[in-house]
């Protein structure tokens, strides 16, 4: 009876140790597609980029990106935010005010500064909105975020 | 031999578990300060209020005849603490839509900003369209007096806090007597579900009596 629970260990370790670098909850369409280097990098955007979003952007866009009504616009799934990705950091960093409209819907509702956020930490916090609930645009590298803030209208 | 421990220690454990789910109460309590006289037990209740709703409705204790209500305290700027009140208490108007004894209160607490016409936008982006979720304007004063007293919800300006304004973010359950019967946390979820769970508690508290 103990014996069976006992074989039951080495293979949990085993299955824990077997893990590519990416933590399972991270993994998706463009994770797949990357070398091991970029995983390992991607992982760490991620892991640091999901504690951003928790502190400054959950409280509107909700815990799964899901927006709230038609007050705050989603995350997952937005067109705005993956195909407007120079206008979408500036406005993380600058805030936003006026009508906005993201897959379809008008939404205006003024967006506050977040402009205590280093270039790296707007990468691994866009990295990770534009990677997770079904979301799949893969790294976006701190040297890109720089080159786009040089350019954000103030 | 080893068999019977084992399966006691699952028996305790599966005991542990079932443990920390709190039995829902027979009954709420009656919250605030009671006083007493000779013959009767005088519980704090909501005072007397008049404030103006999204559709520009005037909104009293009136309104809330033969309901309990969900009361709290937010500003449409507020970029803190109640989009999440906002997205809980949605949840909660979701779980009574169709119970006409159930009723929701939200304060403004930036009135001046928020006026009629900013709340029936706020209210009808959130999606609600029914007349028994009320979002109220009014005099800063009497209702930052109101929170405070009637409900014990802290509510004031701080120039320190985010967005100028600090409160808390709790739901508060009234009666149909106007006395409080519960306060939640609107931006903890698992102490929303047990909001959930009360309101039907209280509700039978007025089924028994009749």
């Amino acid at each position: 009876m103990k014996s069976k629970y006992l074989l039951l260990l080495p293979a949990l370790v085993v299955a824990l140790w077997a893990c590519d670098p990416t933590p399972r909850q991270f993994e998706n369409a463009a994770s797949a597609e990357m070398d091991h280097d970029t995983k390992m990098k991607y992982a760490q955007y991620m892991q640091a980029g999901q504690k951003i979003y928790n502190q400054y952007c959950a409280n509107c866009h909700m815990g799964q990106g899901e927006g709230l009504g038609q007050l705050y616009p989603p995350l997952a799934g937005s067109d705005y935010l993956l195909e407007q990705k120079e206008a979408s950091l500036c406005g993380i960093l600058n805030g936003q005010q006026g009508e906005i409209t993201v897959n379809g819907i008008v939404y205006d509702q003024p967006m506050p500064a977040q402009s205590q956020l280093t270039a790296l930490e707007l990468a691994e916090v866009y990295t990770y909105v534009s990677n997770s609930w079904g979301n799949a645009a893969g790294l976006t590298l701190v040297t890109e975020v720089e080159k786009v803030l040089r350019d954000c209208e103030k | 031999m080893r068999n019977t421990h084992l399966f006691a220690l699952v028996v305790l454990m599966l005991f542990a578990a079932a443990s920390c789910e709190q039995p829902a109460p027979e009954q709420l309590p009656i919250m605030g300060h009671h006083r007493y006289t000779e013959t009767d037990t005088v519980y704090h209740t909501v005072q007397y209020f008049e404030f103006y709703d999204q559709d520009s409705s005037l909104v009293t204790p009136a309104t809330f005849e033969g309901k309990v209500f969900v009361a709290d305290f937010f500003f449409t700027s507020c970029t803190s603490i109640c989009p999440i009140m906002k997205s809980q208490m949605a949840r909660v108007y979701t779980a009574f839509e169709d119970n006409a004894e159930v009723a929701f209160l939200s304060h403004s607490i930036d009135p001046e900003y928020d006026d009629v016409a900013r709340l029936n936008k706020y209210a009808g982006r959130l999606g609600v369209d029914s007349d028994r979720w009320h979002f109220v304007t009014g005099d800063k004063d009497a209702i930052y007096d109101h929170a405070n007293q009637s409900y014990m919800v802290f509510a004031a300006e701080n120039e320190l806090a985010q967005d100028g304004i600090e409160h808390s973010g709790a739901f508060m359950l009234v009666d149909k007597d106007l006395r409080i019967r519960g306060a939640y946390s609107g931006t903890d979820s698992t102490d929303v579900d047990r909001l959930i769970r009360e309101i039907p508690i209280l509700l039978k508290e007025y089924k028994d009596e009749k």
